[in-house]
């Protein structure tokens, strides 16, 4: 038919005979001319198409032969042209599949086959639908088909038929990753397809396509399910091979224009032609036919999920509904028809599921089966038949989704949810999820009983494994392709990093890099104590012989966050609480200091209290739009706890910032003014001291009472507090009772009491 | 989505704040709708206005949400449909009030040194 005009250097050995005969049909052919055969030129084609083909059609059944594959039955259908050309290729193809033992049995099973199968997605009406399918399938029978041209091998007819329709399909509007395709062949949604798809036949690609590319046929049958499919290939994959269903003719051959644009549009370079998963899939030679329907099982049982607000994308829709598609009445109703049984004979490898889901997708498939069996029994196929005409006269744009589509959109955004590590990709709702659980659970403990089971979406659990993205090559092409893709991105910009020269800065900048190394080290910082944190989770998933790596790594994290923090000088004393109070000036350097404090260890948490009882008028100066202080008071107090008497006089004395030898008298001190005046300033000054007290109390001959430190800070302590104006006090998280207890032993029962009414330290006084 | 699709209508919220109700007639991975027969419909307090609008392909990223329509409860509203006009001029109204109010505060965070940056200049980054 058409001939490869400027393609002339194709390479192909191909039956040149037949291209030859069919190249003289057409010469005027503007090959590259998209109006004419691209994406807006459908139905020309197939006008033409079926012009041309219509006279092929005489041709002799020796041509026909070409098309046989050897098998019998075939030969004496492709010889009848009078027959409906549809029919004759659906019998075909289902004889391709007599060697896989599943389709046998489900041949048998299946009294006719209907003519006309159809892909259930039609977008023309019926009469462009018979002329199509007509013309083409006659064109398949008596050439071997002009899209082996470009192949090395000649595969068998049937598929060979169906691929070439395909080819001539517009391109593909959007390519889609397959949901739980295998891992083993999983490739990374993004990338390239590999292969190249076919030069089109009588639909020229829409861009001139190095001939030289060998799209070698065994390359296809092998081909990986996780390269894009559209919607239509995709359903039409599932159910071909995968039911072993004579159905899969009735699917596969004959395609709506749209599809084999589509699918023909796909010819782009490294791009295989999504429907020829379609066609190999269901007219595979039997080795391939074995190993796809186990993928497609596989596949297709993913693809079903047990929530129930999924019903309806996936699995066979409830029975009753009558197969969503635009037919006209003859044929594609009984095909789509035709379509749910196949559930009947699914036998999915599901052993890759999350258990609950298999079992609620076996219990799908009895109900499908036993539901189906009930309608295929009837005239339910004339009825739904009528039923869905009736729908469409009210509204005839109802169904523009097919079934298939709305699976393969649903499709698509379960295999979003795949995930081999949940906590990580999804934290928030496993979080979620598990809380519901312990919430649920504990009321089950207490409720009556069993609580309805919350509706819960299965995912999809595959294991994901890396795949070695290979980037797009073309055999005997100088350089390679300029490909930048998600799994191959490519360094557009060769940007250096300079670092200035101190001198040039001014004084603003250093201040502003300074803030930002600060910001650098918190995120670093906050990394390390996200991964801490879920170390727990890990040892418990993980093995025996890895834990000690854990804890070892676990540790090294806990050491580096404690370096960040406090500003790493290798081989010094820290003199400078410098990095630390940047730190602290920033709300999330505060908060995430207070998250890491359980991590570290007695005596370097004490330093960072240390740090930030010596700086704190600073850090509350600093706080004061933020106010997130108080957010280190919880893990201080647990420190303080813990800690020695003769840390926590110090600590006392950090926050009172006074001498070491009590002066006389001072003049306000604005450090200790300054920290009553805060709010966690007071809180934690007051926990200090509850915990002096604590200790004084428990053990009366502790280092407390023998340091005489203690005494004067005591003495200094409430000495200010008596002095501090009442209005400029803050009002502290909690005060705590021993306070009392404390006072009294340092003031007499005079300024006792003032304090009491100042601090308001007895329970009633308000 | 059901397969009686047809007569089902759904309501679309768009980035936008416009609401759309038409019968979903396709929808992608992207969230990419085709709407037919769309009405948009304007809210304004306790009136709203349906303006026809016909076919509308939306792109997925501008949908906020989509819900299909209980027809049943459809017509079991407190709200009054009022007619193209009244809403349009309803809904001037209102913007209007609120862009006057919207200046005033800007006025009153200017006094104070403040500013907040507008919506829209955040969209650029």
């Amino acid at each position: 038919m058409f001939r490869y005009e400027s393609l002339e250097d194709c390479p192909l050995d191909e039956d040149d005979d037949a291209f030859q005969a069919l190249g003289e049909e057409d010469e005027d052919i503007d090959q590259f001319n998209d109006d004419t055969f691209g994406a807006g030129a459908v139905d020309d084609d197939w006008q033409e198409a079926h012009e041309r083909l219509a006279e092929l059609e005489e041709k002799p059944v020796v041509a026909v032969e070409q098309a046989g594959n050897g098998s019998t039955d075939e030969m004496d259908l492709l010889g009848d042209h009078e027959e409906n050309l549809a029919e004759r290729l659906s019998k075909m193809v289902i004889d391709n599949e007599l060697e896989d033992p599943a389709i046998m049995k489900a041949v048998q099973t299946r009294p006719v086959v209907q003519p006309g199968g159809l892909n259930s997605s039609i977008w023309d009406g019926p009469a462009v639908l018979r002329r199509i399918r007509g013309p083409l399938l006659a064109q398949e029978m008596p050439t071997v088909s002009v899209l082996e041209y470009a192949l090395p091998q000649r595969p068998p007819q049937g598929p060979e038929e169906e691929r070439d329709l395909s080819e001539r399909a517009l391109p593909r509007r959007s390519t889609s990753p397959v949901i739980g395709s295998p891992p083993v062949r999983a490739v990374p949604i993004g990338t390239p397809p590999k292969q190249m798809a076919v030069p089109s036949f009588n639909q020229q690609i829409l861009c001139p396509k190095p001939v030289h590319v060998r799209a070698p046929m065994q390359q296809r049958y092998p081909a990986p399910y996780g390269e894009r499919m559209s919607p239509n290939q995709l359903c039409g994959v599932a159910n071909s091979s995968l039911l072993g269903h004579p159905f899969p003719p009735s699917v596969t051959p004959v395609l709506s224009p749209i599809q084999r644009a589509q699918l023909l549009g796909g010819a782009q370079p490294g791009r295989m032609s999504p429907s020829q998963f379609a066609r190999l899939s269901g007219f595979v030679s039997s080795p391939l036919a074995s190993m796809n329907p186990k993928l497609l099982q596989g596949r297709v049982a993913q693809m079903i999920p047990q929530a129930p607000g999924f019903r309806a994308f996936f699995g066979a829709p409830p029975p009753a509904t009558p197969p969503p598609a635009q037919q006209h009445p003859s044929c594609p109703g009984p095909h789509l028809q035709n379509l749910r049984p196949p559930s009947q004979m699914f036998r999915p490898d599901t052993t890759h599921l999350h258990p609950q889901h298999r079992r609620l997708l076996h219990q799908r498939q009895q109900q499908n089966r036993n539901q189906h069996r009930g309608i295929n029994g009837a005239a339910g196929d004339r009825g739904h038949r009528s039923n869905n005409q009736e729908q469409l006269r009210k509204d005839p744009y109802a169904n523009l989704m097919l079934q298939r589509e709305k699976d393969w959109v649903s499709k698509i955004q379960m295999m979003q949810l795949q995930s081999t590590d949940p906590y990580l990709d999804d934290f928030y709702y496993q979080n979620y999820f598990e809380k519901l659980e312990k919430l649920s659970a504990a009321e089950e403990i207490h409720g009556d009983g069993p609580k309805k089971e919350r509706t819960k979406l299965i995912t999809p659990q595959v294991a994901k494994l890396e795949h070695a993205y290979k980037p797009v090559q073309f055999e005997g092409s100088l350089g390679k392709l300029t490909v930048s893709s998600v799994n191959n991105p490519r360094k557009m910009i060769d940007a250096v990093v300079t670092s200035r020269s101190e001198d040039d800065e001014t004084k603003e900048k250093q201040v502003r890099d300074k803030r930002r190394k600060t910001l650098v080290t918190i995120e670093k910082t906050y990394s390390l104590l996200l991964d801490v944190e879920d170390y727990e989770r890990r040892y418990l998933l993980s093995l025996e012989e890895e834990r000690q790596a854990l804890i070892e790594e676990r540790k090294q994290k806990i050491s580096d966050m404690y370096d960040n923090l406090r500003g790493k000088l290798p081989g010094q004393e820290r003199p400078s609480d410098d990095h630390f109070t940047q730190i602290m000036c920033i709300r999330k350097g505060k908060r995430m200091v207070a998250r890491i404090l359980p991590f570290l260890s007695k005596e370097q948490a004490a330093d960072i209290l240390m740090a930030t009882a010596r700086n704190l008028p600073f850090l509350i100066k600093k706080d004061a739009q933020d106010e997130v202080l108080p957010c280190l008071l919880n893990p201080f107090s647990l420190l303080l706890y813990h800690l020695p008497s003769m840390t926590v006089t110090s600590l006392l004395q950090q926050l009172m910032n006074l001498p070491q030898s009590a002066a006389a008298p001072a003049p306000a001190n604005p450090h200790l003014t300054a920290v009553l005046q805060n709010k966690f300033g007071l809180s934690l000054l007051y926990l200090v001291l509850s915990r002096g007290e604590e200790l004084q109390s428990s053990d009366s001959s502790t280092e407390l009472m023998q340091d005489n430190q203690w005494t004067e800070l005591m003495f200094m302590a409430t000495r200010e507090l008596l002095r501090i104006p009442q209005a400029t006090l803050a009002k502290p998280v909690s005060t705590p009772a021993n306070l009392t207890s404390l006072f009294s032993r340092y003031v007499d029962r005079q300024k006792l009491n003032l304090l009491e009414t100042k601090l308001q330290l007895v329970q009633g006084i308000r | 989505m059901k397969d009686e699709r047809n007569r089902e209508k759904h309501l679309v919220l768009l980035r936008d704040g416009r609401t759309l109700i038409g019968y979903l007639r396709s929808i992608d991975q992207f969230a990419n709708l085709v709407l037919h027969q769309t009405v948009e419909r304007i809210h304004v307090g306790k009136k709203y206005g349906d303006i026809p609008r016909g076919i509308f392909v939306v792109r997925g990223e501008n949908v906020v949400l989509l819900g299909e329509i209980d027809l049943e409860k459809e017509s079991d509203t407190p709200l009054q449909q009022v007619s193209i006009e009244e809403i349009l001029e309803e809904q001037r109204v209102e913007q209007q009030t609120k862009q006057e109010a919207e200046k005033l505060k800007v006025q009153a965070l200017k006094e104070r040194g403040l500013s907040i940056p507008r919506a829209d200049t955040l969209d650029e980054y």
